[in-house]
């Protein structure tokens, strides 16, 4: 199978509006976030934070080339940063540092596999880079082990189910509604059934 | 006059898409002259856009294609050239100015093709002052944010960009489509401006006021392939029963034109306008003039609404105060009633607010003042994938016909699908489905119960050929014949006057007017504060009124 | 200070961004209260007293800052173990307990980046941005204008929702609420997206019917250029930092 690296304007843009679209729901996400995290408490960042990763799962999907992951969670961030996020420019930071945890797990299956698993790993994946990035920047070596590990579990679960499933439900609602069409993802389905 | 190099050319060219079996066109062989105005025209699904988009190679380049054929521009082939590298030398403008605006500001706008082309500052400053002059908006416009704009205000800046590439060769997909009349007028006599050297290639469904400035015509059939060109007024006079059949518009002079051949009427050269067509019949021999009038008659009659018997009304607003959803007032002082069996429109200029009216005569927006009195009715929106749902038309029948259930709901969606002519396509995503067959879908849900005895129909006509607008018109007189009340929301005022027994005039704030269609639609000055124009078959309708005094 | 007002939007966007990360990088590795509310009066200064911001919208701006920084705190005083860096922390703070200043800090930071943020997101105009991006740091002008792009879609997201809800609540029989709760919002997820990809198709066409390409040079009109002010601004705001910074360690 032939995959061309190069990205056509469509799927640029196309990258840009999920990351549009995504930045907007992200910051809702975070209210929602706020309201658990004062009902529940501390470890619930942890549990909903698989759902800012979701964007460079659908995008990676959709796209299926390098970059994908990694450019819509950083356009998301950037999107939430100009609609006055609270967690401010460091945003994209942590945009880029997810997009990235997700984009390696797709690098490792060289770009070609999209299946489930894969999407989940990915899932995982951005949740790993994500907790050694907020490890460093909340100084994480000061709390509890058991905590630790907790966040850790609970961080990966969340990742593979609110970013690597919801992914792929969202990503297969939208392909039959026919609006993928042409796109890569597209090209791939009708090429399994050629 | 058009020189006689060709600066476009299609020979036997085809394209077809990615995974489908038919051709989206051709094989067409087509020439344009230098300066020549040429029209394309055809029926839904003739493939008339991907033709247009074959001409600077965004078909394959940009949209994935299988072209075979040769296409030739400036007498190189296209595929020589990338399309941003033609784009220097063709401007092209797109249907939906909301989807291809891509400044913050307007002079951001406008300046885009022309820093594409790198050209200096100063010069594209320059170009841009220019343009913003031609289409008639102020200066101190180009600093304005395009998201401030209205719709029929950001087409315009979409035509000044076009304008300001000045290039030689221009290219309109439907630039009208979305426009209120006064702004569709505006538009097209820009494009059409006289002293323009540019050759225009154009596709528009909208013929009245634009066929007398063109030079030719090709017709393309539904299998893609060129059933009829030449010379507009001629072609339509040979051809035209050809294409009513294949559902093509055509111009009203072309249409009065073919009837009153049957009597041998006609004039010796097929009119091409209406105007020029009245003026023959005022020629006509005293002993012609009763038969032509009597012809006319029968012409105008089946245009417009005969109404059926009017029942109690549906629906009423009492000195209403309109808002768009969680928005400030637009309308104020709206006293509006609906009747089972009648039609009402809604006509206005764009943002006059036609469509929150329609959503508050149904109860779904709440009003800020006044009153609504009235069971809840059913809205078809403007943008039919709106209220789909579920992800298949099955799905979406079987949530209409609720609360039946079992075999009972099985047969009722059944008997909706043979009613609206959605064969074959029950497990299609509703977003697949073509623009008339989305329509027919909502109207089948809207309609597929009692709910909603009173429906709203927003811009119900557009983006359809001639056979889908007649099959909407039938539509609506059936609705009305089971005791619905309609209200209509158009910019198409043939269409208000085909089907419509009252219509409001929206403008300045609240109603301007309302009254029975005939009347009101012939009240030139009051169409004209209001941004409308009369019908085209209005000059007939006078003409009628005029001869029988 | 005659003309000081909106001074800021004169300032080169990268030059703001690249100062304002440096106080937010400040911010993060220096753990110390005071700093962190030397940034906050910082930023609240110039947003009130240099943009003309009103003070009340300056406040209200915090309030997210400060919700996101409270659970940090609660975390921090709930969990946090006893460690040498902890107690080290604990002797310079003014509060007694070691855990709780810890927090505090963590609490201050978040608002301190917040409005540091702020400053910048507040000061500059999302277009001027990008063309700079372009001009100055080289992004590619099929992803600047896919930027673009993509902010013209938002209002339009906005309206679409709306009409979608709207057809929703015509079915439901219902009027829709404010706010959309959270099974609505997800059941408007896939038409918004799907209007959204339709769109950037669109577009895509349409970008290049007009001539915008990978590689080939193009000029830019109005891109924010370097300045006198720059130099003011940017020299002002690292002598400020590293008066700051000298003042706190």
């Amino acid at each position: 199978m032939n995959i061309q690296y190069k990205w056509t304007l469509r799927e640029i843009l196309i990258c840009a509006v999920l990351g549009a679209v995504f930045g907007v729901l992200y910051l809702a996400w975070v209210q929602v976030w706020l309201i658990a995290q004062a009902i529940f408490g501390a470890v619930t960042m942890d549990v909903v934070m698989g759902f800012w990763f979701i964007v460079s799962i659908i995008a990676a999907a959709i796209i299926r080339k390098p970059g994908a992951a990694l450019f819509s969670e950083v356009l998301a961030a950037a999107v939430q940063v100009m609609l006055g996020s609270p967690a401010g420019l460091l945003l994209l930071l942590t945009g880029f540092i997810q997009g990235a945890g997700a984009e390696v797990v797709f690098a490792a299956r060289k770009w070609r596999d999209y299946r489930l698993p894969v999407l989940m790993a990915a899932g995982v994946g951005a949740a790993i880079f994500s907790f050694i990035y907020t490890w460093i920047r909340f100084d994480y070596g000061a709390l509890a082990p058991g905590l630790l590990i907790a966040m850790f579990v609970l961080r990966c679960l969340s990742g593979a189910l609110l970013g690597g499933l919801l992914g792929h439900w969202v990503t297969e609602a939208l392909y039959k509604t026919g609006v993928l069409s042409g796109l890569p993802i597209d090209r791939a389905r009708r090429g399994a059934h050629a | 006059m058009p020189d006689s190099e060709p600066v476009a050319a299609w020979q036997q060219a085809s394209v077809r898409y990615p995974y489908q079996q038919r051709v989206a066109v051709g094989p067409v062989t087509i020439v344009q002259r230098q300066g020549e105005r040429l029209l394309l025209l055809g029926a839904s699904g003739s493939g008339k856009s991907t033709l247009l988009n074959t001409l600077t190679g965004l078909v394959p380049a940009t949209i994935p294609a299988e072209v075979t054929g040769e296409i030739r521009l400036f007498g190189e082939t296209v595929d020589e050239r990338s399309p941003a590298e033609w784009a220097a030398h063709v401007a092209q403008l797109f249907q939906d100015a909301d989807q291809t605006l891509c400044g913050m500001t307007v002079e951001d706008e406008i300046a885009f093709a022309l820093e594409n082309m790198a050209l200096p500052e100063p010069e594209i400053r320059a170009r841009v002052a220019r343009a913003i002059e031609a289409v008639g908006l102020p200066l101190e416009a180009a600093s304005r944010r395009t998201m401030r704009l209205s719709g029929g205000e950001k087409q315009l800046v979409a035509m000044a960009a076009a304008l300001a590439q000045e290039s030689p060769v221009f290219v309109a997909d439907e630039p009208t489509a979305h426009l209120s009349p006064a702004a569709a007028a505006r538009l097209r006599a820009l494009m059409l401006h006289e002293n323009r050297p540019q050759s225009l290639l154009l596709v528009d469904h909208r013929l009245d006021g634009l066929i007398e400035h063109v030079d030719r015509i090709v017709v393309l059939g539904p299998d893609g392939m060129v059933v009829a060109e030449g010379d507009p007024a001629e072609t339509f006079r040979a051809h035209g029963r050809r294409l009513d059949d294949l559902g093509v518009w055509r111009p009203l002079a072309s249409q009065l034109d073919a009837e009153l051949s049957v009597a041998g009427l006609a004039p010796v050269d097929p009119p091409p306008c209406i105007a020029e067509m009245l003026a023959h019949l005022d020629r006509l021999s005293e002993e012609a003039k009763p038969l032509a009038a009597a012809i006319v008659e029968g012409f105008v009659a089946r245009r417009l609404r005969h109404g059926t018997e009017v029942g109690p009304p549906l629906a009423q607003l009492e000195d209403a105060a309109c808002a768009p959803l969680f928005g400030p007032v637009v309308l104020n002082g709206v006293s509006l009633e609906v009747r089972a069996g009648e039609v009402l429109g809604l006509v206005g200029s764009n943002g006059a607010g036609k469509s929150t009216l329609g959503a508050s005569l149904a109860g779904l927006l709440r009003l800020k003042g006044g009153r609504r009195e009235g069971p809840a009715g059913g809205m078809a929106f403007q943008n039919p994938e709106n209220q789909f749902v579920t992800g298949t038309v099955a799905d979406e029948l079987q949530a209409a016909v609720s609360p039946s259930t079992g075999p009972e709901a099985q047969q009722k969606a059944a008997e909706l699908i043979r009613r609206w002519r959605l064969h074959g396509l029950e497990q299609h995503h509703p977003y697949e489905l073509s623009q008339g067959q989305k329509r027919r879908l909502a109207l089948a849900t809207l309609t597929a119960t009692e709910r909603w005895p009173m429906l709203v129909l927003d811009e119900p006509t557009a983006g359809l050929d001639a056979a889908g607008a007649q099959a909407v018109v039938a539509q609506i007189e059936s609705l009305t014949e089971t005791g619905h009340g309609i209200v209509v929301i158009t910019h198409d005022m043939d269409f208000a006057l085909a089907v419509c027994d009252q219509v409001a005039i929206l403008g300045e704030g609240g109603i301007m007017a309302q009254g029975p269609v005939r009347q009101l639609l012939g009240d030139r000055p009051l169409l004209s504060r209001a941004g409308l124009e009369p019908p085209a078959l209005m000059p007939v309708i006078e003409w009628r009124a005029r001869v029988s005094c | 200070m005659a003309g000081a007002g909106l001074m800021l939007s004169a300032v080169h966007p990268l030059t703001k961004l690249v100062i304002c990360l440096l106080w937010v990088a400040a911010s993060i590795l220096v753990f110390s209260a005071s700093l962190q509310l030397f940034i906050i009066g910082t930023a609240v200064f110039v947003l009130v007293l240099l943009e003309r911001r009103s003070p009340l919208m300056v406040m209200a701006l915090m309030v997210p800052f400060a919700l996101f920084g409270f659970g940090f705190l609660t975390t921090s005083v709930l969990f946090r173990q006893e460690s040498d860096f902890a107690l080290q922390m604990a002797r310079e703070a003014p509060l007694g307990s070691e855990a709780l200043s810890a927090g505090v800090v963590l609490f201050l930071r978040a608002i301190a980046c917040g409005m540091a943020s702020a400053v910048f997101v507040l000061t500059t105009d999302p277009g001027a941005f990008v063309k700079a991006l372009m001009v100055n740091w080289r992004l590619s002008p099929r992803i600047g204008y896919a930027l673009f792009s993509a902010l013209q879609l938002v209002p339009d997201l906005a309206a679409e929702a709306q009409q979608v809800r709207l057809a929703r609540s015509m079915k439901a029989g219902r009027p829709p609420r404010r706010v959309p709760g959270p099974l609505e919002t997800a059941s408007l997820v896939i038409p918004l997206l799907a209007f959204a990809i339709r769109r950037a198709s669109r577009a895509a066409v349409a970008l290049e019917a007009r001539g915008l390409s990978a590689g080939r040079p193009r000029t830019v009109i109005g891109a924010p250029v370097f300045g006198r002010s720059d130099i003011a601004f940017g020299a002002m705001a690292l002598a400020l930092l590293v008066v700051a910074l000298v003042v706190v360690a």
